[in-house]
């Protein structure tokens, strides 16, 4: 999804993860993950909450089908505790909007604020104000710095990033019966969430499958540079059975130099729902799987992450929402999984 | 002007922006009175979060008004924000806020070559300027984010305040007035408007139109200097996004504010207000509670009206 993209070419990164393997997503802080799943506020809890007619502002950094379905989960979440939400915001990657967004936000007082910080530096001055209200902070993949958990902030909720890049391997091994050589197409710089997606698929397929050999590794910064990067690729390894790139983004130019050769034989693995990327799965075409995240989920969980720190109860300081291997098989479950929407009418007419 | 409706000797389109101004202004203190769009503390931010805005229209109110265009002051105020974080870590003060207004004035002058020397079209000039110092911005840094932790200088241009009053609305304040009596008061303000109303006479009156060209485009580069610092001390960082956004809202507020695009006319306070009119609506519409598609919508549309009224033709 274009946010990932855009949070972390805006951000300063979490240098801690960007070139190390690691066998599970790890926090900024380098914190095990907790499954989102385990966040949950207790039905015992919940009188007391609704009776506190708590409020919440929710201050996104973009918009975009996965912002809409992390709304969609908090906003579910917030509704059914009883908690109305009284401001929602897109700082459109502007670190000064961010800041004058979350001012804006804070005249009307809220208990909770679910945030991306679109920068650990710009941001920590940004939510100085609302620390200091002590409101219940909950963070989306991204922490400001010098925020120490559980004090300042209750917690950080993203992506498996691991099992996505993990089961991008396995899905991309399934399609070509567990041998054969690949390219791998990463995100060239040194980001939190990208570098861990792309290096679990690197480790797993080199871990767990002796029969694949990755023979073509290439960085990647501007997607408009896919396809030449592809076609760079396919020239000097003809017979490449499959093609691991970083985001849908660029998969698109990868699928046209694809199309432009007249390949129809190397497969495509790549992570975050596309239409376009979605609709060449469905109709056969070089991709055979895209790995997406469960958004409505974690912004269900944030929600509830926010009200178990308002409550003061204990929030694990970091947790990951599942991720989805979506093939043509599975494409409108998949969808409505990931983003609480149905696929596109095209997606749909195509499968 | 004498229409239906509107008395003899009121001129709608000079008088948009406080119509416009003080109607949002009211509809908000009713509809959100419970919400606190009235408090001194919401007033304030609307200012304190519009200041850099308001200092780079100044700026766009001058090279409008003679004519010209501006679309790189985005680009210059991010360069300048990190030239001053940049420096601020090694060196005083002083030598960051002269960094930072200088990198502006610098680019402000380039531009200002360009396009009164070599003669070459300023939209177009800038429009390259825009995406070289967009680029330069993100080399500079390598696209890390630069922290400012001189409290003397966030203290100054950020979060300070002098006898109660945030340091941002007195920069907000001598910003408008020295611009205001630039534009009004003195001979140059006065050869701007000359150049920009009709430069063949301005220039048979002898008026040198290239230095008035020059001066105004170095001007818009100092003000986008200034705005870049104000960020730098408002966030206590410095990033290469700084200022990218602020191009439409800044040339809205300048347009809505009774600048004419065909030059010879314009206003500082009208800019002031205009500035302002965008916060404000940023501000009411998220405190309304609206989505933010909603809240894109709305604001689209009032800016549409404001700017069909000013800029509407009378002459037919």
């Amino acid at each position: 999804m274009n946010y990932i993209l855009k949070a972390v070419l805006s951000a300063a990164s979490f240098g801690i993860a960007s070139t190390a393997a690691f066998a599970q997503t790890i926090g900024p802080n380098g914190e095990s993950a907790t499954p989102s799943s385990s966040i949950v506020v207790p039905a015992a809890s919940e009188e007391a909450v609704r009776a506190g007619n708590h409020t919440a502002a929710m201050l996104w950094h973009d918009q975009s089908d996965f912002v809409n379905a992390v709304t969609a989960g908090a906003t579910d979440e917030f509704t059914r505790l009883g908690i109305e939400v009284v401001a929602t915001t897109n700082a459109a990657f502007d670190a000064a909007k961010q800041r004058s967004d979350i001012e804006t936000a804070m005249t009307k007082g809220p208990d909770i604020i679910l945030s991306l910080p679109l920068d650990p530096v710009t941001s920590a001055a940004a939510f100085e104000e609302a620390k200091q209200a002590g409101v219940s902070l909950v963070f989306l993949s991204n922490l400001p710095a010098g925020y120490v958990h559980p004090d300042h902030y209750a917690a950080i909720v993203t992506d498996d990033l691991f099992q996505m890049g993990k089961q991008a391997a396995d899905a991309l091994a399934a399609a070509m019966s567990n041998s054969g050589s690949v390219g791998w197409i990463f995100h060239d710089a040194n980001y939190y969430v990208t570098n861990q997606r792309d290096n679990a698929f690197k480790t797993t397929i080199e871990n767990d499958y002796p029969n694949i050999s990755i023979v073509a590794e290439q960085g990647i910064s501007d997607p408009a540079r896919a396809e030449e990067i592809a076609n760079a690729m396919l020239l000097k390894n003809p017979d490449l059975g499959g093609i691991y790139v970083t985001w849908a983004g660029p998969a698109e130019g990868v699928l046209a130099a694809l199309r432009a050769n007249g390949n129809t034989s190397t497969k495509i693995v790549t992570l975050d729902l596309s239409e376009p990327i979605a609709l060449d799965m469905v109709r056969g075409g070089n991709v055979i799987a895209i790995i997406a995240d469960e958004a409505y989920e974690l912004g269900r969980a944030m929600a509830a992450a926010g009200v178990l720190g308002l409550l003061g109860e204990k929030v694990p300081p970091f947790a990951v929402a599942p991720a989805i291997t979506v093939t043509a098989g599975n494409v409108a479950e998949g969808w409505m999984q990931s983003l609480r929407i149905a696929p596109p009418a095209s997606v749909m007419a195509g499968n | 002007m004498s229409r239906i409706g509107v008395p003899k000797g009121f001129d709608l389109q000079k008088s948009v922006i406080y119509v416009g101004f003080f109607t949002i202004f009211l509809f908000f203190s009713f509809t959100l009175h419970d919400d606190g769009f009235l408090t001194t503390r919401n007033l304030t931010n609307i200012v304190l979060q519009t200041a850099p805005a308001t200092i780079m229209a100044i700026g766009l109110v001058f090279v409008i008004s003679a004519g010209e265009f501006d679309l790189s002051f985005g680009s210059a105020v991010a360069v300048s924000a990190l030239a001053a974080a940049v420096v601020l870590q090694d060196y005083p003060m002083l030598v960051g806020v002269l960094a930072g207004i200088g990198a502006g004035t610098l680019i402000g002058a380039l531009n200002g070559v360009l396009v009164a020397y070599l003669r070459l079209p300023s939209f177009l000039v800038t429009l390259a300027t825009l995406g070289l110092f967009a680029g330069i911005a993100r080399s500079m840094t390598n696209l890390r984010s630069i922290p400012v932790i001189n409290d003397s200088f966030t203290g100054i241009f950020g979060s300070g305040k002098l006898a109660s009053v945030p340091s941002l609305v007195i920069w907000t304040i001598l910003a408008v007035a020295v611009g205001h009596f630039l534009y009004w008061h003195t001979r140059f303000g006065a050869h701007v408007l000359a150049t920009g109303d009709n430069p063949r006479a301005a220039q048979v009156a002898g008026i040198r139109i290239e230095r008035v060209r020059f001066l105004v485009l170095t001007l818009c580069g100092a003000t986008a200097g200034l705005a870049g610092i104000l960020y730098a001390g408002r966030l206590q960082a410095a990033k290469y996004t700084l200022g990218e956004s602020d191009l439409m809202t800044v040339i809205a507020a300048v347009i809505v504010g009774g600048t004419a695009l065909k030059g010879g006319k314009g206003s500082i306070i009208g800019a002031l207000f205009g500035s302002l009119l965008m916060g404000m609506l940023n501000n009411g519409l998220i405190l309304m509670g609206l989505s933010v598609s909603d809240q894109m919508i709305v604001r689209g549309l009032i800016i549409l009206i404001a700017v069909a009224v000013s800029l509407r033709d009378t002459s037919h």
